[in-house]
């Protein structure tokens, strides 16, 4: 979804002449803006402003540390097994005698990778059956919130696995597509209930008046405002796929070795805990580590963003 | 009040068969057959009989049908890899542990939880609260293997405080799983509670019960806790998927021969029939739970009957 940012920035109940004024290119904007503005609140957040920090440091540290790190991933040597941290391996070893910390970042690429892919596919669907459902409304609406319904009955977990089994093997994609197909529906709900609110806007029946087609009024008048719910999206749906990349390699369902996900090294870690509980631990601590930064920055993003559905 | 109930009801049914339908046609697409999984070679004549027995030969539909009429009887039909076993026997050996674990721990989440959320509310910006809520911040954000394996190490290995590490017999050994995993939904019901009892004391009608001289306490348990506790039923349903996951984890760890653990086996096994059935199971729990959920609403918040159909 290719969304102008400076579209996205314009408040809701603006008309079309200003839309054209300020889509005037690289003419700066100095007006306060819906995005400063956000970004104001957001900062006087604390909790929100450490969790973010915490957050790029996680994603930088994975994305980075393995290119320096001067331990090869997938070296094994049995000398070294299962140590518990220290100067030499910060995060200890694995029963491999694997160094944690460079397998820790490798895996978090896998994990974060899983869960910013699959979370990007859980908001494109979204999108796409949620503003379809919502703008056309009337019986496609009931109908597709009908199916919405029956598909919530399914549960997660075994949804998720049933899947993977159609494929066969897991791998990076097939996982981001079990995760996704398995839980894209409260997004959908979400973008829905954003359409519908947004449809009685003035500006919405205003471009509809001068004759507006339908798809001009859904792309430029209505989705672009649907983005700041979904940036909110993002980090309300990130803990819950990676969790689920978690659980499903942590009961051996995950990618296969040695390929290193934070499930998986979990996983790899479960029946050794007696003697190094640090395998199972370093990694668990990473996937809660993130799951707290997201769920900070999602209570700061609403607060933010959406001031009007504050909830605590 | 009863035309709603009785309208959510009937809309039920649909929503079951589809259900079904849709495990049915994913199942149908996973490659491989359970028969040919094992080591040994089986002649193709007794794979014939084999897929006659089963009724893997006829049409889908036909298949369907004889699911449906069989789910509607409570039989779900023969395991397609344990010879003399069908899966109600499965069901009836593995679901009332995973049953009991998981009504335990919602018990566990849901008195916790609202307890401390309510605590958390009335002592609003106090110490307590502030621990409370990062307690809960944490709680929520913990994998429960994590948990799970950290409960095991401190307080069955380390400390031997007379837990056993696995096993679903004694009330031991049920304290571990139970906690493990209950503290997630609790931390989850303890930040919903805090949340809408203070956006509830903020409501005209507190303000107006305080003016006319009612004691706190009062007000507290009449007004406020009561009308809090509306978003809790919401949540409860949501809680169900997330203590069905879990189970899946939990139950690998601390060994309990329960659904979850089984269902894995299953998978791998590629015993359909099996799979097929305890999702069906699953699924069925899920929409009743949350049809009760939408009753209990409708007669808590009476807004609410003309909305949801």
């Amino acid at each position: 979804m290719v969304i102008n940012p400076r579209e996205a920035t314009r408040p809701p109940l603006v008309e079309e002449e200003r839309t054209l004024q300020s889509g005037a290119a690289g003419a700066p904007l100095r007006q306060s803006n819906l995005w400063r503005d956000a970004w104001g609140r957001y900062v006087r957040n604390k909790a929100a402003v450490l969790a973010g920090g915490i957050f790029v440091v996680l994603v930088l540290f994975c994305v980075v540390w393995p290119i320096f790190s001067p331990y090869d991933p997938n070296a094994v040597d049995f000398a070294l097994k299962s140590q518990a941290p220290s100067l030499s391996h910060p995060f200890g070893t694995d029963n491999f005698g694997r160094d944690m910390m460079t397998r820790t970042a490798l895996g978090g690429r896998v994990s974060m990778g899983i869960g910013f892919g699959a979370t990007l596919a859980i908001l494109l669907i979204g999108v796409a059956y949620g503003s379809i459902s919502g703008f056309v409304g009337g019986r496609l609406d009931n109908g597709m919130m009908r199916v919405l319904d029956t598909l919530y009955g399914l549960p997660y977990l075994p949804f998720a696995i049933i899947i993977l089994a159609i494929f066969g093997n897991a791998s990076f994609w097939t996982m981001v597509v079990a995760l996704s197909v398995a839980s894209w529906f409260t997004s959908a709900r979400i973008v829905r209930g954003q359409i519908i609110t947004l449809k009685e806007n003035d500006y919405v029946r205003a471009a509809k008046a001068v004759g507006a087609r339908w798809y001009r009024v859904l792309g430029r008048h209505l989705l672009p405002n649907t983005l700041g719910v979904l940036i909110i999206a993002i980090f309300l749906e990130l803990p819950g796929v990676i969790l689920g990349e978690a659980f499903l390699s942590f009961i051996g369902l995950g990618i296969s070795p040695p390929d290193a996900s934070w499930g998986q090294m979990a996983n790899d870690g479960r029946t050794v805990y007696r003697t190094s509980p640090h395998i199972i631990a370093v990694p668990s601590m990473a996937i809660a580590t993130l799951i707290l930064c997201a769920n900070f920055i999602a209570d700061g993003l609403r607060d933010a963003l959406d001031p009007r559905t504050r909830e605590t | 009040m009863t035309t709603f109930i009785v309208r959510r009801i009937f809309w039920t049914i649909p929503v079951i068969l589809l259900v079904i339908f849709m495990t049915f046609v994913l199942m149908r697409q996973i490659k491989g057959n359970p028969f040919r999984t094992s080591d040994r070679a089986i002649p193709a004549a007794i794979q014939q009989n084999l897929e006659r027995k089963f009724g893997l030969d006829k049409p889908w539909y036909v298949q369907y049908y004889r699911y449906v009429k069989g789910v509607a009887t409570f039989d779900f039909g023969p395991s397609l890899v344990l010879r003399n076993r069908d899966v109600n026997d499965i069901v009836r050996e593995h679901f009332p542990r995973s049953l009991e674990l998981g009504g335990l721990a919602f018990l566990f989440a849901i008195v916790f939880g609202v307890l401390l959320g309510a605590l958390s509310a009335l002592k609003a910006n106090s110490i307590f609260d502030y621990s409370a809520m990062f307690f809960s911040n944490v709680g929520f954000a913990i994998p429960s293997f994590l948990l799970a394996t950290l409960f095991i190490y401190f307080f069955a290995l380390q400390w031997d405080l007379g837990f056993p590490t696995s096993g679903w017999t004694t009330w031991q050994s049920k304290v571990l799983p139970v906690v493990a995993l209950g503290i997630g939904p609790m931390a989850a019901f303890a930040r919903l509670v805090r949340g809408t009892m203070l956006e509830t004391m903020q409501q005209d009608y507190i303000r107006t019960a305080k003016a006319k001289g009612l004691r706190w306490r009062r007000v507290v348990g009449l007004h406020v806790l009561r009308n809090s506790l509306i978003p809790v039923v919401t949540a409860a349903g949501p809680t169900l998927g997330f203590l069905i996951t879990g189970s899946f984890v939990i139950e690998q760890i601390f060994a309990i021969p329960g659904i979850g653990r089984y269902y894995v086996t299953a998978v791998t096994a590629r015993d359909y029939s099996v799979v097929m059935g305890l999702t069906v199971l699953l699924a069925v729990i899920v929409i009743v739970a949350n049809l009760l959920v939408d009753v209990l609403y409708g007669i808590l918040d009476p807004r609410t009957r003309d909305a949801r159909t």
